[in-house]
């Protein structure tokens, strides 16, 4: 008999010492909130989705104005109807996702819900920010080629911008805009992985590693 | 209805509060962070048990339940004072039952078990409960051989943590 049998016997027989809640100390602890790392991963998610969706709605009237001049206006519209048809998409299978958790799943089966609804969530960022550096590079190079006529209707001269360095200073702005967004996204994510998902993700993969 | 189930879950509970205890000092540390583990293992079998059939015994049911909740949910709370005293508490045995060297042993056992990774530890403290193969691989949501496997290892982990 190895050490651990020894432990298993005394496990049963002996007492432990363990404490002894009432009926009523039970019973208060129902009326209480759970604080579960799901309950954050769906109130973080469903913030990430607002969030992103939000930003569609906070561009100011003049930019659209702009684009319109620009001639680019129908596109900007197509391609939102495109990213809110896409946008059902993902909240549709992160609906689904997140109903699949169950706490009476195996240990397992519990996890890889979990890491597949958050999973939703990170491709849903990662197309945004796909989107979002793509329109960006779109627009600067078509905004580049036709710089003269954005000079002309963003109405520079009246605001003393000089109009020889204009598109080198419009390009490095935007890049630079960009890259400050990029930088507080993957600062974001890496403080939510860090307090919600490490300890999840390497007991998954302990587990995985098990049936490999 | 509603009322009457309450009553029915926190009887049930209140006779198997045992099974969740011993869960919670196997995962946490300080007695603040087993009462916060206690309680949200609660939460999730109340709010799982309207879907309980009865088609097993509530323990069982438990035990998957306060698993899952330790392991997945729990988020540990930055409380990080181990007392030494609550650790040393966990097996207190009448003294002329038991020599004292085993006693020790004991003692040193429990705190590797302690020391494993929560799959391990999930996995011991079902042995020790003496749950079968079966029970152990539905729980965990392995296949049954490899659960056997995994416990050898933890087995010569724990021989390794004690004798270094």
């Amino acid at each position: 008999m190895d050490e651990l049998d020894i432990l298993k016997k005394q496990w049963q027989s002996r007492e432990q010492n363990l404490p002894k809640l009432s009926y009523n100390q039970i019973y208060k602890m129902l009326l209480k909130k759970s604080s579960s790392v799901v309950k954050w991963i769906f109130i973080i998610s469903v913030a990430e989705l607002l969030f992103w969706i939000s930003l569609y709605f906070i561009i100011p009237e003049s930019d659209l104005e702009i684009m319109d001049k620009m001639g680019i206006g129908k596109l900007i519209l197509y391609s939102d109807i495109f990213h809110f048809s896409i946008f059902g998409i993902f909240i549709y299978y992160f609906y689904k996702n997140f109903k699949s958790i169950q706490v009476t799943d195996s240990v397992r089966i519990l996890m890889r819900n979990i890491l597949k609804t958050r999973r939703t969530v990170h491709y849903f960022v990662y197309y945004n920010i796909g989107m979002f550096i793509i329109s960006s590079l779109v627009i600067t190079i078509y905004f580049y080629t036709r710089s003269e006529q954005l000079y002309e209707i963003m109405d520079f001269a009246n605001q003393g911008v000089p109009q020889e360095n204009f598109a080198t200073v419009f390009i490095v702005a935007l890049i630079i805009v960009a890259i400050i967004v990029v930088g507080l996204l993957a600062l974001f994510y890496w403080f939510i992985y860090g307090i919600l998902l490490r300890r999840l993700k390497r007991n998954y993969k302990e587990l995985k590693k098990m049936e490999d | 209805m509603n009322q009457e189930l309450e009553h029915i879950f926190v009887t049930q509970l209140e006779e198997n509060q045992n099974i969740v205890h011993k869960i919670c000092k196997l995962y946490t540390n300080d007695s603040d962070s087993h009462n916060d583990l206690f309680q949200e293992i609660t939460i999730q079998l109340w709010r799982a048990f309207p879907k309980f059939r009865g088609d097993s015994k509530f323990s069982t049911w438990m035990y998957r339940v306060a698993l899952n909740t330790a392991i997945t949910l729990y988020r540990k709370s930055k409380r990080r004072i181990s007392t030494q005293d609550y650790e040393t508490v966990s097996f207190k045995i009448k003294a002329d039952e038991y020599d004292d060297t085993e006693e020790q042993q004991l003692k040193l056992m429990y705190n590797a078990v302690r020391e494993l990774n929560d799959i391990d530890k999930a996995l011991v403290f079902l042995y020790l409960e003496d749950k079968s193969y079966r029970e152990i691989s539905e729980t965990l949501g392995i296949s049954e051989v490899n659960a056997r496997v995994k416990m050898n290892r933890t087995k010569e982990k724990l021989r390794k943590i004690l004798n270094p």
